[in-house]
């Protein structure tokens, strides 16, 4: 009996093995890989609702661009190599991908031993993820770390990344990488949200708000999910600025409803029907 | 030679479904019927979220939370669509349905609109039909439009149709979930100018998916779809739904590593 039906089933598996083989081979994709640390990463359920620029990125472009998020949290240059992270992203870049670069956090992190990469080291790496992305014919894009959250006294933004940030520029510039400065873009972000709204773009919560969080957060280094988007659209707009293909051509296409702008009128009114 | 490897391939197949088939622990579903306030949005509207897609994140994997909110829906219209019978077949005991209806109804010039008494109807059906498979109903306000007068105090919207919600709930013993309140105290928080971080408000060029802008008063983005759940949750907890009992049990540590980590 069970074998019987193994084999009734045997063949209608080979009749839908053969109609895939049939179908003409979908068009490539482009693949955007994202190499980087924490602020970047996919999050897991668990820890909702932090979120990573990375993820909400995919939503920029159209369907024939895909986001291959790498990023690991606690990642710095030097163990993200270590673990045998990189190769494995050489290994499958096509003509044409994208990789987006983004370190420095826990390069930078002297207390931290286990990641901690010197500014000479941290450059090097740069500079092997960019070589070894054109040896693929991939495109490389090098971007600063992202900005912390912290605010003098004044209410006027501090810089985090100082030497990390000026040696991934230094990078972008000896070996014509297109640069997103994110750590600048970023910090220009913060002080247009200012001291206390800023807060909503990172995770802070009260204790009870979340119960991934019941003692609450004060976290000025993670996002919130809108923290992310913001990430995100200042790399989008980065890469526009510059004419970067990917940004200019690739573009999510809006449904017809949102295509326009709605009017001032709409103010209690839902807009989605 | 081929139907040999087929018949192994089917068979270890049919093994490893097998094997992930038994020790299903008995799962509380908890079905979310309501508007586009709520409902999952697709990848084309983001960042427009509804407050039901972050709720999911709350419960442990006891809970499976199945949001069948459907943007622009009454309770006429989803009842119209036959919506609400097949959520009335695949209830089990103990599961829940949150009912969050309003914006749709109240509006006399859409084509979903439901006078007053109709709407009242629609939502003891939906409390009476969930009761009698032995499911749990929860009723909510509709949760507030962006709406401030001159002076920066926030506006009714809903005033009409809340209060018919609250009043099913105070005939049919159904607990309450005074979104709409709670969610006016909350804008009133934030503010006329703040409370736009709440909701789906882009400027040109922000996103892609509205490549001129974005004013919307009543849909949220993801903090304001967050920030609405956790209004619900909290009334919950208030109510002291047994459903808290199935809240994640957050293993975040105390202290913030400033590390990226």
């Amino acid at each position: 009996m069970f074998s019987t039906l193994l084999r009734k089933a045997a063949p209608v598996a080979v009749l839908g093995l053969l109609a895939f083989t049939a179908a003409p081979p979908p068009p490539y994709k482009t693949k955007l890989y994202l190499i980087g640390d924490s602020t970047m990463a996919q999050k897991v359920r668990q820890t909702f609702p932090e979120t990573g620029w990375g993820m909400p990125l995919g939503t920029f472009f159209d369907t024939t661009v895909v986001v291959d998020n790498r990023a690991q949290n606690g990642r710095s240059t030097r163990t993200f190599l270590a673990e045998n992270r990189w190769q494995p992203v050489v290994d499958a870049l096509q003509p044409g991908d994208y990789v987006f670069i983004q370190f420095g956090h826990n390069d930078e992190a002297q207390n931290y031993p286990d990641r901690y990469t010197s500014p000479e080291d941290y450059r090097k790496n740069l500079i092997k993820f960019v070589t070894e992305t054109r040896s693929r014919k991939g495109l490389p894009v090098l971007l600063t770390p992202v900005t912390r959250r912290k605010f003098d006294k004044a209410g006027k933004i501090q810089e985090t990344h100082v030497l990390y940030s000026a040696t991934t520029v230094a990078v972008a510039k000896e070996y014509k990488v297109p640069l997103v400065d994110l750590d600048r873009l970023s910090r220009e972000l913060l002080q247009q949200f200012g001291a206390e709204n800023s807060k909503y773009l990172f995770l802070q919560l009260e204790p009870g708000d979340h119960p991934n969080y019941p003692f609450g957060r004060n976290d000025n280094t993670h996002f919130s999910e809108m923290g992310a988007r913001k990430m995100a659209q200042l790399v989008v707009n980065g890469l526009k600025a510059q004419h970067i293909a990917l940004a200019e051509e690739h573009l999510a296409k809006p449904l017809p409803k949102n295509a326009v702008a709605t009017p001032s009128n709409a103010n209690a009114q839902p807009t989605t029907p | 030679m081929l139907s040999r490897f087929l018949s192994t391939t089917a068979a270890l197949s049919l093994l490893a479904l097998l094997a992930f088939r038994p020790a299903a622990p008995a799962k509380i579903k908890v079905y979310l019927i309501g508007d586009s306030t709520l409902s999952i949005k697709e990848v084309k509207a983001y960042p427009e979220t509804g407050w039901g897609m972050p709720f999911a994140a709350f419960f442990d994997e006891t809970v499976t939370v199945d949001n069948r909110a459907q943007n622009g829906r009454s309770t006429k219209s989803f009842i119209a669509e036959n919506r609400w019978q097949p959520v009335l077949s695949e209830l089990h005991e103990g599961d829940y349905v949150f009912i969050q209806f309003g914006h749709n109804d109240e509006v006399p010039t859409k084509r979903s609109y439901t006078p007053e008494v109709d709407f009242t109807a629609n939502l003891k059906r939906f409390v009476s039909e969930t009761r009698s498979h032995k499911g749990l109903p929860v009723l909510l306000t509709p949760v507030a439009r962006r709406k401030f007068d001159d002076a920066g105090k926030i506006e009714e919207t809903h005033a009409t149709y809340a209060e018919l919600v609250r009043a099913v709930a105070r005939d049919t013993n159904t607990p309450l979930i005074d979104l709409d309140r709670s969610s006016q105290a909350l804008l009133q928080q934030f503010g006329v100018e703040n409370s736009k971080l709440l909701f789906n408000h882009l400027a040109p060029g922000e996103h892609p998916n509205y490549p001129d802008g974005r004013e919307d008063n009543t849909h949220f983005n993801e903090l304001g779809a967050r920030r609405m759940a956790e209004l619900v949750l909290a009334d919950m907890r208030a109510l002291k739904l047994g459903l808290i009992d199935h809240l994640r049990q957050g293993a975040v540590k105390k202290t913030v590593d400033p590390q990226a980590r």
